[in-house]
């Protein structure tokens, strides 16, 4: 009746159609009602937080944030969860794979537009519309999708950098520490200058630019529907063949072409880099740890020919899928509040993503600590900062962009080459190829 | 139950009893069904751990798949973006060099130290376990400080410089080919001792009568090696050959390590299971093109066994 062949093709065919989904796409489970939720009722249910490395240093402001919530609503208890910098990513795709993401986790945009896409993730913008009227447009930006129509996730905490300088560094090489780079160009030019002065001994540049810094040297990053990259125009190329001639003239640090970010700042530490990008958090960190860098530090705006800084930032989201959705929601609510963001800001140096919040004298005047003229500073470019990293740029796009960048830098392609290969490779990842 | 069974065990006979021979208890074994019985538990861990993941890996590498939604079968398009992508020709090109520049060192390296510390003098143990020390530590850590030491303020290139002997920095970690050299020289520094604790044993096993034929027929040390040592420690180095070129293959963590997770400048020192790692992590990770990558890396790294095991036989034949 059966032959063998053919009990063996159907055998692979059913054992492929078996073991092709495999722990690929979540099925089952319950998903919350779409539509407006209420949280001004009696609240109760236990519900699961999830925060992104902040146990350690903030332990106190979390454990006395839940207890206040908690003890408003005598009903609800949460547990809170802290999972570590590195894999973040990975045990985020473990529980969203085992449909056990928690109610309310701790997102960036990027991870949380792959949630969002596999509907794991509360449409806020149902749900809470007249809560996301609270933050600044460019956060609730960071966190919606034209393509979804969506908003996944409450802003929570802002950040963005001016540029730090190590003026010793300038005077050796008989550039004036008191006028640092104003521009890219200008930054490129003194690269140059740094370059011929001391031969090596130290460099300008540290790092080869990342998609951020293209758009604010005012490269068009993605088409008018926000799709497709496009960042292989001309003002690209021009960028990029600046960054190969600072190179060449030793301006630009050769280590910059496997460098990680963190690696650069190092360098930045040691004195083998003279400028690099950082927020008002790294101050702390300098002076700990690179004092004689500290006594030498300069500070300037962030480099921007769009007019416009750049902008990061961090989310809280609720999971499609929590059994508690009014509870999880108040709670997102409530750390995102104005009140809390602004405490938060205080403990550690990043900025309230709700309106108005950076109107306060703790963001407008320079104080006597040592972070406040670096604050006041980084306050001021949030105003009308932009974030520059699409969410839909991922960690292999950005990979392959910097080894094409460095292939350009040193001299293997051309800066038009290595820009449209990195074009087509962003677009094939993104899905939108011909 | 436990009582059950002792109380049986320990009946006592009666002493006014005769003495009986006692009939062996018979135990039903079900024939048939014991050997899978005790089989079970590894068959059903490899069930789980090896085939399934093996057999979901062949299958995902014919679709478009990405974590969390999922894919669809899209053919042989994988293979075909794979064959297209200049990347994976570089880290295939990588894995070769990596074999061709680690077995050798590897296998013949150890034998020579092990030459050199199988003699019995004062301290030779701490030497044996200074050799054996690289064994027993994490790569990550070992590639940590070959960092430190070959970085371009590293001190290589700080006492190099300091000496004068090279006016600027040797790019040992910022080179494609310097970073692939500088990986297999940290690759054959850790396998040194493992490899060398296994020609001890064999050295142990040579017949010291073979070496007193010889001397006695006038070899000198050099030739009682190529005569004596080395044929006995044949089968030995062809098993080394076979199983550090299987490794070097399959590198991950060395040039992962010395390079910062960068792959070198332009991505240029990768390896292929570096590719399969870049490709497939992440949430928004290409698990159909990651699989495909796995599934030829498998079939490469059969290859080079079967050739192995190949040349092992006619050899020895």
């Amino acid at each position: 009746m059966f032959t063998r062949r053919g009990l063996l093709a159907g055998g692979s065919l059913a054992a492929a159609a078996l073991l092709g989904g495999c722990g690929l796409r979540p099925t089952g489970g319950r998903t919350v009602a779409s539509g407006p939720i209420a949280t001004d009722i009696e609240l109760e249910g236990a519900i699961r937080f999830q925060t992104w490395n902040l146990r350690s240093a903030y332990l106190e402001y979390f454990e006395g944030l839940i207890d206040e919530f908690v003890t408003a609503h005598p009903g609800t208890s949460i547990d809170w969860v802290d999972q570590p910098a590195d894999g973040y990513a990975d045990n985020l795709q473990v529980d969203a794979s085992n449909l056990d993401l928690p109610d309310v986790l701790n997102v960036a945009p990027d991870l949380a537009l792959p949630l969002a896409q596999a509907e794991l993730l509360l449409d806020l913008s149902e749900a809470r519309p007249e809560t996301l009227e609270a933050y600044t447009e460019g956060s609730v930006a960071d966190y919606s999708d034209a393509v979804l129509g969506t908003t996944f996730a409450f802003p929570w905490y802002l950040n963005t950098g001016p540029i730090f300088y190590n003026r010793a560094l300038f005077e050796q090489a008989g550039l004036d520490p008191d006028a640092p780079p104003s521009s890219w160009d200008d930054l490129f030019d003194q690269a140059d200058a740094m370059g011929d002065a001391v031969d090596g001994a130290f460099y300008m540049i540290g790092q080869l630019p990342a998609i951020a810094d293209l758009g604010m040297y005012g490269v068009q990053l993605l088409d008018e529907r926000g799709e497709r990259f496009t960042f292989n125009d001309e003002r690209a190329v021009q960028m990029v063949d600046r960054y190969r001639q600072a190179y060449e003239r030793k301006g630009l640090l050769p280590d910059a072409t496997v460098l990680t970010y963190t690696d650069a700042g190092e360098r930045f530490q040691s004195g083998q880099v003279a400028l690099s990008g950082g927020s008002a958090y790294d101050v702390a960190n300098f002076e700990e740890n690179a004092p004689d860098l500290y006594a030498n530090l300069g500070i300037t705006e962030a480099l921007t020919e769009t007019g416009h800084a750049n902008m990061y930032s961090q989310g809280i989201a609720v999971s499609s899928r929590t059994a508690h959705p009014e509870v999880a929601i108040a709670f997102a609510e409530f750390l995102t509040s104005d009140e809390k963001q602004k405490e938060f800001s205080r403990i550690v140096d990043v900025f309230p993503s709700t309106r108005g919040a950076l109107d306060d004298p703790y963001f407008t005047e320079v104080d006597d600590s040592d972070t406040s003229e670096v604050r006041v500073a980084a306050a001021g470019q949030l105003e009308d900062a932009v974030s520059y990293t699409p969410p839909i740029w991922t960690e292999e796009m950005r990979v392959e962009l910097q080894r094409q960048l460095s292939d350009a830098v040193i001299g293997r392609i051309s800066a038009q080459e290595a820009l449209d290969a990195s074009v087509e490779q962003a677009n094939r990842l993104a899905g939108v190829s011909e | 139950m436990s009582t059950t069974a002792l109380s049986a065990q320990e009946t006592p006979r009666t002493s006014s009893a005769p003495a009986r021979r006692t009939k062996p208890v018979r135990v039903r074994t079900h024939a048939p069904l014991t050997p899978w019985l005790l089989m079970a538990p590894a068959l059903l861990s490899a069930i789980v751990f090896v085939l399934f993941p093996f057999l979901n890996t062949v299958v995902l590498s014919f679709t478009d798949a990405r974590p969390l939604v999922g894919g669809s079968f899209n053919g042989l398009q994988n293979y075909r973006d794979l064959l297209a992508d200049p990347m994976f020709w570089i880290a295939l090109r990588n894995c070769l060099i990596y074999v061709v520049g680690a077995v050798p060192p590897l296998v013949i390296l150890p034998l020579l130290l092990a030459m050199l510390v199988r003699k019995s003098v004062p301290g030779i143990g701490a030497i044996r376990t200074a050799i054996y020390t690289p064994v027993i530590a994490s790569v990550v850590v070992t590639g940590l400080i070959w960092t430190w030491i070959l970085d371009s303020r590293g001190l290589v290139n700080s006492m190099a410089q300091w000496l004068g002997v090279i006016s600027a920095p040797i790019p040992f970690l910022t080179d494609e080919f310097l970073l692939l050299f500088s990986s297999i020289l940290v690759t054959v520094w850790q396998g040194l001792g493992y490899y060398m604790v296994v020609y001890l044993a064999v050295l142990a096993n040579v017949p010291r009568s073979l070496h007193e034929a010889a001397m006695m027929d006038g070899a000198g040390p050099v030739r009682r090696f190529f005569t004596v040592t080395l044929p006995a420690m044949r089968s030995t180095m062809l098993l080394i050959g076979v199983i550090s070129s299987l490794a070097a293959f399959r590198v991950f963590s060395e040039i992962f390590v010395l390079s910062g997770g960068t792959g070198g400048p332009g991505g240029r020192s990768s390896s292929l299971v570096m590719l399969i790692r870049e490709a497939g992590t992440g949430l928004s990770g290409r698990l159909g093109y990651s699989s495909a990558v796995s599934i030829v890396l498998f079939l490469l790294t059969l290859a080079l066994m079967v050739v192995n095991l190949r040349l092992t036989y006619r050899k020895e034949s």
